[in-house]
């Protein structure tokens, strides 16, 4: 009982992190309607910023965190300014060549770290790295800890922004129906840049609170799109609840699989779940009856 | 609801779009075809075909998660070509040695297209590189089907050298399964384990690896009470490591990359995991990069390896500071399996004083040259085909270095064991 409980929280924790990540490309799926492929370069880049802060001036992550999201907010609304809104007008044979215009930035994002960095594993060195408190025969990671609750706070801090203030709903608006928006006096332009900016800072948080316990290199944003795609899916496309318990989901997934049957298959549970509720839960986590999440939209 | 407003044949096919490029690796870096920059000779009129470079084909991973490896690898054996070079050993017969790099994106279909491309487009003499043994063995199979002989820099899982392919050889690497020649002379004289634990990384050579370990443990009565294998780039190894705290194992025996040994003995010391001996089977625990990212959780760690900085063969301390110094980072055994390889290369291209593909082949069948990873030559074995035999050690991390503690008479530091528990230290 202990083992499962044990094997539970660390997935909780870890899912709390990956739900970030996947909030971001949730929050551009939902304005934009594209998969943003270059989600997992943004994380990459939020860590190498965070990185190079630690190495070089002595930052701690979690204070690097706070120059790494406004950085990579000027970065992701660059790109969205000066690329991708040149393209979502044009007509093409492929209806989503946005999505075909973020995995070019993804190569160019991961081949610019790579000759800056090399293709070198990095990670930072912290005093509180293997800490660990023990509460009734569970331990919990400090990093772990500090990334889970820093992660919380940023969900609902971005739950508040969407709800509370007008920008926020300008946002909510865009996503819901951009042409009537646009009728509103709403500019969707300008509020795909700050979406996409929004979407790019909680990346680099993502990333940042991710450095202190794994590594770094310039390919490992593969990985972190994958994860926050399969988030995005199985959350329901475009809904923050969704993808912030989608992403819990997932962490304990990986979490309980590895400790009762194998960790040689640990991708593998994230797809067989994606698979899933593809077949019997098209819609998501959202499509669930919670008041709390149909409200949403 | 947005998803109203689109069109209902969008969404599929834009799902299926976006995983299809997730799962593609989506890295489309293209293959990197690099030309050293070895000129060829600027002799301007005399262009004939007596001038024609002879084309080396070295299939490294130069991006993708293993490319700090090849990257290694791939200067390592430049840094033997400069060499090589000055000596005027880089021009047989009138034509020059041309190394060409190309990438196989730490994946194993680029690997194959790697060499199809090598042989049939540029037409290469010869191919060396192979990383990763999955890779090394489509390279190999390409290689022998193309009678192209292939020089093996690093892949070690021991079918690659065992199906008879006569245009395989493999010198600066062992077969996976005898990395650990000289642990289990140390387990035998030393340690005398019970139990041991087994974790690897599900990959060729880890499987072969643990497959090795737990042959010569059976046949030595040690029981294994933990046997388990990971994806690799896992971040997360705690639930593994506390289900093995539970047996409680006298040692555990890893096969790992780099970073995942890092992760993994750094969560050692997170579940409070101490068994008597952690000892890693080569790969990722020999490397400076280990002991960087795993700061003191790196200490009394040992692995198996093939080549120490400090081993007494010629030249091996010389290319360690050479690299040092051209590089501004230290190598490891796989830079010198690189470095030795280049030199196996161009000794028996001297040999073979042709371009011609059979002829290179007897000639590297005939080798025995002494490298910097020891005297090399390619023999058949034990089911085994031009494969060298290989010398290894055991090391110990001690204080921040790495320090050869087996065999004795080659020891630069006596060995500690069992080692302190985390709470001692």
């Amino acid at each position: 009982m202990l083992d499962f409980l044990q094997a539970l929280i660390w997935g909780i924790l870890l899912g709390g992190m990956y739900a970030l990540i996947a909030i971001g490309m949730t929050l551009i799926m939902g304005v934009m309607k594209i998969i943003n492929l270059a989600h997992g370069a943004l994380v990459m880049v939020g860590m190498y910023i965070t990185y190079v802060l630690n190495v070089q001036f002595g930052l701690d992550p979690y204070i690097g965190l706070f120059i790494a999201m406004p950085t990579l907010f000027l970065l992701g609304a660059l790109i969205q300014l000066l690329l991708i809104n040149r393209i979502i007008d044009v007509d093409a044979i492929l209806p989503e060549n946005q999505v075909l215009l973020t995995v070019g930035i993804m190569v160019v994002l991961t081949e610019t770290m790579r000759l800056l960095f090399h293709s070198d594993y990095r990670s930072v060195q912290t005093s509180y790295a293997s800490e660990n408190i023990h509460i009734g025969g569970i331990s919990l990671s400090v990093p772990m800890t500090i990334g889970f609750f820093v992660a919380l706070v940023f969900v609902l801090l971005l739950h508040l922004f969407l709800k509370k203030t007008h920008y926020g709903r300008m946002i909510r608006a865009t996503a819901e129906d951009r042409i009537a928006a646009q009728y509103m006096g709403i500019p969707p332009k300008t509020v795909t840049v700050v979406t996409f900016g929004l979407g790019s800072a909680l990346a680099a948080a993502g990333g940042a609170l991710l450095l202190p316990i794994f590594y770094l290199w310039p390919d490992i944003g593969h990985l972190f799109t994958a994860k926050a795609f399969i988030i995005t899916i199985l959350g329901g496309l475009g809904s923050i609840v969704g993808a912030f318990f989608g992403g819990l989901l997932i962490g304990v997934f990986e979490s309980l699989g590895a400790t009762y049957v194998s960790m040689g298959y640990k991708d593998v549970y994230g797809l067989v779940v994606f698979l899933l509720v593809l077949l019997f839960l098209p819609g998501g986590l959202k499509s669930l009856r919670f008041p709390a999440l149909r409200r949403e939209r | 609801m947005f998803l109203r407003k689109l069109r209902v044949w969008k969404v599929p096919f834009m799902l299926v779009l976006a995983l299809a490029l997730i799962l593609g690796g989506c890295s489309g870096g293209g293959n990197n075809t690099v030309n050293t920059g070895m000129n060829q000779p600027a002799s301007g009129t005399d262009q004939t075909t007596k001038n024609e470079a002879i084309k080396i084909g070295v299939i490294l991973p130069l991006t993708g998660s293993e490319a700090m490896f090849g990257e290694m690898e791939k200067n390592a054996m430049l840094l033997a070509y400069e060499e090589l070079e000055q000596a005027g050993k880089t021009t047989i017969d009138g034509k020059k040695i041309e190394l060409l790099f190309e990438d196989d994106q730490s994946k194993q279909d680029s690997a194959k297209a790697a060499a199809e491309k090598l042989i049939n487009q540029d037409r290469v003499a010869m191919l060396s590189g192979g990383y990763a043994s999955s890779n090394t063995n489509v390279i190999a199979s390409t290689a022998q089907a193309m009678k192209v002989p292939f020089l093996i820099i690093t892949g070690s899982a021991d079918d690659i050298t065992r199906q008879g392919w006569n245009y395989v050889f493999r010198g600066t690497a062992a077969p996976a399964s005898k990395y650990t020649g000289a642990m289990w002379d140390f387990m035998d004289t030393v340690v005398k384990p019970k139990t041991a634990a087994v974790i690897y990384e599900n990959t060729d050579f880890g499987t072969s690896s643990a497959k090795g370990f737990r042959e010569s443990a059976a046949s030595r009565g040690i029981e294994i009470v933990y046997d388990q294998s990971y994806e690799k780039g896992a971040l997360d190894f705690k639930p593994i490591l506390s289900n093995m705290k539970k047996k409680d194992p006298d040692i555990i025996f890893a096969v790992s990359y780099v970073m995942d040994a890092a992760l993994i003995v750094k969560q050692m010391k997170e579940v409070d995991l101490n068994p008597k001996l952690f000892i890693g089977g080569a790969a990722g625990y020999t490397m400076p990069e280990f002991k960087e990212n795993a700061g003191s959780a790196s200490e009394y760690i040992s692995s198996t390896t093939l080549w120490v900085p400090n081993v007494a063969w010629k030249g091996a301390k010389e290319f360690y500071e050479n690299y040092k110094e051209k590089y501004s980072k230290e190598a490891d055994y796989h830079g010198a399996q690189a470095y030795a390889s280049m030199y196996l290369i161009a000794d028996a291209l001297s040999r073979a004083a042709s371009a011609d593909r059979d002829a290179i082949q007897l000639a590297l069948k005939e080798t025995k040259l002494d490298t910097i990873m020891g005297p090399i030559a390619f023999e058949d074995w034990d089911g085994y085909t031009n494969q060298n035999k290989p010398t290894t050690y055991v090391v110990q991390w001690q204080e921040g270095k790495l320090e050869v503690i087996w065999p004795e008479d080659a020891a630069s530091k006596s060995y500690v064991y069992p080692v302190p528990t985390w709470k001692e230290r």
